[in-house]
């Protein structure tokens, strides 16, 4: 499985980062017989053991033939590539813009991606939505949300 | 007799109207929750920490276990109605609560999902109330390096059951301690794995976390199946929403029986509420006279397994309440939330907070009152929230998303960070990494590193004191045999296989 190796892959390079992070913690051991390297260097031992076990499945695994692709897999990627794309554009607008109005950006081009040709119910989702939640997380329970070229 | 006192006083808090309010508002939340696929309690507790922070806890914590308890309600109207579970745990409901809905009893359905639940849930609080002061005292006892094995046998056990594969799960187990130790350590003020961000001194919150990979990841995933066309269609209540003579003869042995599996695998740390249900239901195919009914509308498939995964909450607080360890991914948000707070769960919360203990586990009985009125009265409401259209749903649950993890900190750095874990999360999902071994070791990675230390402290850093009493030892052994399992399961499952076959 081709998945499985990449996942093999990443556990030990994995590993090494963290074991060469370790060592860059400078430490001061007073009073404290471990200090801040000894657990660490415990999980990346794990992380190494974790390795040594998922090549173990992956031997034993090796006979099995690998389930067939599921049909439409690139579309996947594509939505899920697509979705985060513009989840980071709503996220790096979220202070500059304010909440309400990188939040109906936001969806209005979901919605009308996701649930296309129904106008009305989605731009008064997208309006309503924001403004709503706004008021009441700000006004109601005190949780402030960024404000942005909004004057309220 | 001073126990009793407490329980009682229990119920003077929990009555209180305000605590009412917030145990009806967390019940309704999690019966959303429940009926809503895509979301689960784990990211609704953890959105709502954010929101309640200025909050008395006691209150806070009422609303938030009455979400952990309330989604499991609501979870199987999705399965019989849909036949897709609201929540992980009703996914053996979707087998025989489905085919009742296509024959027209989609009601019988329902009403003994909502029964069952209620008697299992009720059951489950009894033995939680029965069971925890007992245990609390015996885990006085517990040193550092008690501590520190029972956490290592709850995370062994969660890591080799919760998903396909053991090591997969420690990979994800390993990895949330690994992100619990960026920040600065407590006990030498280093900052360690910050990467030069300031934000990370303070560590990886696992709000954010949990928010990225039940919430955001979730959200991926769905919009892909609306992407792909695999809606499931939406049956109509039909028949009356109570059962017959006969059907209530037949569920009673699944309830009680259900309950019981329920509180016990609830207890045990990894299995949760999903393994529970599936015993319950392979035991009452077992016992059942009519054993070729199941799977085509048996109203026993429904029953059990939906009175097990409810006993089941009721037992997975035992350990969280009496040790302060978690045994799964719900409740480890759980504990998250008490953290937040400032308060530890354990022994020591039974003697210094009564109030709060016995007012949380009494407002699970009104919970679970107020939860049987919502499940089957009122149940034709919930189900119009599955009318709304999942591609507005989705979008506006990231947007949900958005203002708890901002909500906590005011920072944009915690918004990449759920958008990071929700693509982490579903990259996880499709290459068979567990999610919830990861949360567990997030939440309990600063306790296990700090009693590790402490214990070794104690020792003269000599690792014998990890094999100096009967319960370390105890622990370790479970630990090792936690590990073990998984290569004698698939021989089970082979052996269930061929027998439904």
């Amino acid at each position: 499985m081709m998945a499985d190796r990449i996942i093999l892959g990443v556990t030990l390079v994995l590993a090494a980062l963290y074991f060469w992070a370790t060592q860059q913690i400078p430490s001061l051991e007073i009073g404290d017989p471990l200090g801040p390297k000894a657990f660490p260097r415990l999980l990346g031992i794990g992380l190494l053991l974790t390795a040594a076990l998922l090549a173990v499945e992956m031997w034993k695994a090796r006979h099995e033939k690998p389930a067939p692709a599921e049909p439409g897999s690139m579309v996947h990627y594509l939505v899920v590539g697509g979705v985060a794309v513009w989840t980071w554009l709503y996220f790096y607008s979220f202070e500059p813009l304010g909440f309400i109005i990188a939040t109906v950006l936001y969806l209005l081009g979901l919605t009308g991606y996701f649930n296309r040709g129904k106008w009305i119910a989605n731009v008064s989702t997208a309006i309503l939505f924001p403004v709503f939640t706004y008021l009441m997380f700000t006004k109601g329970l005190g949780v402030s949300l960024a404000r942005g070229v909004l004057p309220f | 007799m001073d126990t009793l006192t407490h329980i009682l006083n229990g119920f003077a808090v929990c009555l209180q109207p305000i605590n009412l309010w917030y145990t009806f508002l967390g019940v309704f939340l999690g019966t959303i929750v429940g009926v809503l696929p895509g979301i689960g309690p784990s990211a609704t507790i953890a959105l709502l920490i954010p929101v309640t922070f200025g909050m008395n806890p006691t209150s806070a914590l009422i609303m938030m276990a009455g979400v952990f308890y309330g989604t499991k309600y609501g979870g199987s109207t999705t399965a019989i109605l849909i036949r897709t579970p609201g929540e992980a745990a009703s996914v053996m409901t979707t087998l025989d609560g489905y085919e009742m809905a296509r024959k027209g009893r989609a009601g019988a359905a329902l009403a003994v999902s909502a029964i069952g639940s209620f008697i299992a849930g009720t059951l489950g609080v009894v033995a939680l109330t029965i069971f925890a002061l007992p245990l609390a005292s015996m885990a006085l006892k517990f040193g550092p390096a008690e501590y520190f094995t029972l956490m290592l046998f709850a995370m062994t056990a969660v890591a080799s059951l919760t998903g396909k594969s053991p090591a997969k799960g420690l990979l994800a187990t390993l990895l949330g301690l690994m992100i619990a130790t960026i920040g600065i350590d407590l006990q030498s003020g280093q900052p360690r794995y910050t990467m030069g961000i300031a934000e990370f001194q303070d560590g990886v919150g696992f709000v954010v976390v949990v928010v990225g990979m039940f919430a955001v990841s979730e959200v991926l995933r769905g919009l892909v199946d609306i992407q792909r066309g695999t809606g499931a269609k939406l049956l109509p209540i039909s028949g009356k929403l109570w059962l017959t003579r006969e059907e209530w003869k037949r569920s009673v042995g699944p309830i009680w029986r259900g309950g019981v599996i329920g509180f016990i695998i609830g207890v045990l740390p990894g299995a949760g509420g999903t393994i529970a249900s599936i015993l319950s239901y392979t035991t009452e195919k077992r016992l059942s006279k009519y054993p070729e009914e199941f799977g085509k509308g048996a109203i026993e498939g429904v029953a059990g397994p939906e009175a097990a995964n409810n006993a089941d909450t009721a037992g997975a607080l035992v350990p969280l309440l009496t040790l302060g360890v978690p045994g799964g991914g719900s409740t480890a948000v759980l504990l998250g939330a008490f953290i937040m707070y400032g308060i530890q769960p354990g022994p020591l919360l039974f003697q210094n907070r009564p109030d709060l203990v016995w007012g949380l586990v009494d407002s699970m009985y009104i919970g679970n009152i107020m939860l049987l009125i919502l499940n089957l009265p009122l149940i034709g409401l919930f189900v119009k929230l599955l009318l709304i259209p999942i591609g507005i749903l989705y979008p506006l649950i990231v947007s949900i998303a958005a203002i708890g993890a901002y909500g906590i900190n005011g920072s944009v750095l915690d918004l990449y960070l759920i958008l990071l874990f929700g693509v982490l999360g579903y990259i996880f999902d499709k290459v068979d990494i567990p999610v919830a071994p990861l949360v567990l070791s997030l939440v309990l990675g600063g306790m296990m590193e700090q009693s590790f230390r402490q214990a070794m402290t104690i020792s003269g850093a000599n690792p014998k004191i990890f094999f100096n009493s009967t319960i370390t030892i105890t622990l370790v052994i479970m630990s090792v045999i936690s590990i073990a399992v998984p290569f004698v399961i698939p021989r089970i499952k082979a052996m269930l296989k061929s027998d439904e076959a």
